[in-house]
């Protein structure tokens, strides 16, 4: 694995509280959440405020406020 | 359909943006509006105020385009097949980005445009400012802000329709891609030319896999159908990864830059007290206590204020203490007792029974479930509720967006079926239909329950719910694990929490009121009139014995239940109103067993005839086969239980 990837991290993993960019959506993800995921905001490069974990993985994508199961959260991937 | 003539003006734009609440200023028409994203499932159009020639059609709101959910298809269809005089894209201030993606689509579409950046207010609290002026430039037609729910905005946005200009294209694609587009709007203005649309916006949303675009071109290039379908396919395959997402992440990347260059975000150093509301109520510390704080809110609304201060005082002091000897007085005065009084005001009379069960039970009941559910709808709370119950969910193959219509479904089952459509799969749809159908008591059912077994005790209360959750729980696993398709993982926005507003409450609560009204009068008055026909024809009698085996032998209940069984048809509520009636004969078990069977028996008629509407005569039909049987045998074995523990 390149040190590129090295830094990258699921956004499952991130605890409450920190600002991270989006680094790219998982293929584990179903190509029509994929896309509502974009349509919601998840591009490349957008900062993400990761606001819980707990019972769900809850953000927040410009000022839009998103809740994710972790299923999807564990396959969306992230730098700091 | 538009059914006029004129050209029409419509307002397009994401989920929950306000667009309802801006058609309602603009038309005067009301729309359901709530703060949750799915509220608009259909097309609704009304005339202008501002100018009378004018029609304006209110969209369901669109996470994105080419089209994939039904409301995107709703939308898609309302801009394929209206003549269209100018889209008016209602936005969110605060969250330009996600607005100027689709913007980036629509303005392909070549038809004179105007931005409403509707939610200022709400973006100026978040520190969110937007240079209107330039984007206006960028875009080259009418942006402004607005604040629908205030009415700000609302004078210029009229004179802003009749500037609505082509808006500039937001950008162009890479030029491979450029190269496909072009060569394929070219076929389109061939063979199938749009009255309104331009060729290039169909071709993007071609590309992009639009399923109503798709048809159209289908249905209106005839036989060079596959010579467009040719080139897609081409495309798809030239383009190095799936090329729906290619065209979306292009888009996306221009509406962010666009976005950068004409707003402002001020730093803020701690969140408004609205989102730490909006956090407290999913927090997995907080968010269950809260619930049940708002549960046990509810309950002392509907449950104790609606169905017992307000029921007793409709019911037993001005129905039974006025109107009804007043009216049965009146009625034998003028014509005698007969088979016509007996009609009207007898043991099945068209006024005691009828209308006196609408009126003065059910009616209380509903009213006040509606007005708490709308209050819930409008402070945000709905969508932070499926995030709490999704776990749950989860083992019945949903996800938590399904607690929307299982809630709904606490008021009115029929209206609940209806609202399956803001569920993403036809296999959630099902599964929802059906535990709405069999395990899911509406309010005026839940009232009649409530009423009957709290008068009992409250352990026969709690043994019906766990009977009920128990089913709900044991069905939906099962279901999950025989309808063939995958469960959805929940992804879902999360509104803002606001203060709900009395006066869209109240619309709401009116609108809901009128239409189950006009459900339940007439089957509550067809009803009674059934029963009346079937005592004095003498068949009620033949039924009662033909039920006896099943109600008396293995229910364990008077065979004059069967009766109750017979009025369940029609409306469950109905049924176990007829079963009420019965309480002073009935033990404690027998008053248990009959209320659990009744809550499962079949759905009221409208939510079958709406079950047959969603999902095909052949499912509802199904679906029914299953629950009667199911319902008698679910009821059997608590009698037996029962009887062997009590």
């Amino acid at each position: 694995m390149s040190p590129h990837h090295d830094a990258r991290l699921p956004l499952a993993f991130i605890p409450p509280g920190e600002e991270v960019r989006l680094a790219g959506l998982g293929d584990e993800i179903d190509a029509l959440q994929r896309e509502q995921l974009t349509a919601y905001g998840l591009a490349e490069n957008r900062p993400l405020r990761v606001l819980q974990q707990k019972p769900m993985t809850v953000i927040l994508a410009e000022e839009v406020e998103l809740a994710l199961e972790h299923s999807v959260a564990r396959h969306i991937w992230v730098v700091r | 359909m538009n059914t006029s003539t004129a050209p029409a003006i419509l307002l397009v734009g994401h989920p929950n943006v306000g667009k309802s609440v801006l058609f309602h200023r603009l038309t005067g028409a009301y729309v359901n509006v709530s703060n949750y994203p799915g509220t608009t499932v259909e097309v609704t159009q009304a005339p202008a105020r501002f100018d009378a020639s004018a029609t304006l059609l209110d969209t369901p709101g669109v996470l994105a385009l080419p089209s994939r959910s039904d409301d995107e298809r709703a939308t898609m269809r309302a801009l394929l097949n209206e003549t269209s005089r100018c889209l008016v894209q209602v936005g969110d201030a605060k969250n330009l980005r996600r607005t100027l993606t689709l913007t980036a689509l629509l303005a392909e579409l070549g038809v004179p445009m105007v931005l409403a950046l509707n939610m200022h207010d709400e973006a100026m609290a978040r520190g969110v400012t937007v240079d209107i002026p330039a984007l206006a430039e960028e875009l080259a037609i009418p942006v402004l802000a607005t604040v629908a729910t205030g009415g700000e905005g609302m004078g210029e946005l009229t004179s802003s329709i009749a500037r609505a200009a082509v808006p500039d294209p937001l950008l162009h694609y890479d030029p491979l891609l450029e190269e496909e587009i072009t060569l394929l709007a070219a076929a389109i203005a061939t063979h199938a030319p749009h009255p309104s649309l331009a060729a290039r916006g169909l071709a993007i949303l071609f590309l992009g896999n639009d399923t109503e675009v798709d048809s159209w071109l289908r249905q209106h290039a005839g036989p060079a159908y596959a010579q467009l379908d040719a080139l897609r396919r081409a495309a798809s395959q030239r383009a190095e990864e799936d090329l729906p997402g290619l065209l979306a992440r292009q888009r996306t990347e221009a509406a962010d830059a666009l976005a950068t260059s004409v707003s402002q975000r001020a730093v803020r150093s701690s969140p408004l007290l609205a989102q730490r509301i909006g956090q407290a109520v999913v927090h997995p510390l907080w968010g269950i206590p809260i619930l049940l704080g708002v549960l046990y809110a509810v309950y002392l609304f509907v449950g104790v204020f609606g169905a017992t201060t307000l029921v007793g005082l409709l019911e037993e002091d001005l129905f039974d203490g006025i109107l009804n000897p007043a009216v049965t007085d009146f009625v034998t005065t003028q014509i005698g007792n007969n088979g016509l009084s007996d009609l009207l005001v007898g043991q099945y009379g068209l006024w005691t029974m009828g209308m006196t069960y609408a009126l003065a039970l059910i009616l209380p009941i509903v009213s006040t479930f509606f007005i708490a559910f709308g209050i819930l709808e409008d402070s945000g709370y709905m969508p932070r509720l499926s995030v709490i119950a999704n776990r749950i969910f989860a083992r019945m193959g949903l996800n938590g967006r399904a607690v929307l219509p299982m809630v709904l479904g606490l008021g009115c089952v029929t209206m609940a079926t209806l609202t399956t459509r803001i569920l993403h799969s036809p296999r959630e749809r099902l599964i929802t239909i059906f535990l709405l159908a069999l395990a899911i008591p509406c309010s005026a059912q839940l009232g009649v329950v409530l009423g009957m077994l709290g008068g009992v005790s409250f352990s026969a209360l709690l043994v019906w719910a766990l009977a009920m959750v128990g089913v709900l729980f044991l069905s939906g696993f099962l279901a999950a694990r025989l309808v063939p398709g995958r469960r959805i993982p929940l992804v879902t926005e999360l509104p803002p929490m606001r203060l709900p507003i009395a006066g869209n409450v109240l619309k709401k609560t009116t609108g809901r009121l009128k239409w189950y009204l006009i459900e339940v009068i007439p089957l509550f008055l067809i009803g009674t009139f059934l029963m009346y026909l079937l005592d004095r024809l003498g068949i009620l009698p033949a039924i009662i014995e033909a039920g006896e085996p099943l109600v008396s032998g293995w229910l364990g209940l008077p065979k004059e239940a069967s009766a109750a069984f017979v009025m369940g048809f029609l409306r469950r509520d109905f049924g176990a109103t007829g079963l009420f009636m019965l309480a002073d004969a009935l033990s404690p078990v027998q008053a248990i067993v009959g209320m659990i069977t009744i809550t499962l028996f079949v759905p009221c008629f409208a939510s079958l005839l709406m079950m047959i509407k969603e999902r095909g005569l052949k499912t509802g039909l199904a679906m029914l086969a299953i629950i009667v049987p199911f319902a008698f045998l679910v009821g059997g074995l608590c009698n037996l239980v029962l009887t062997a523990l009590w």
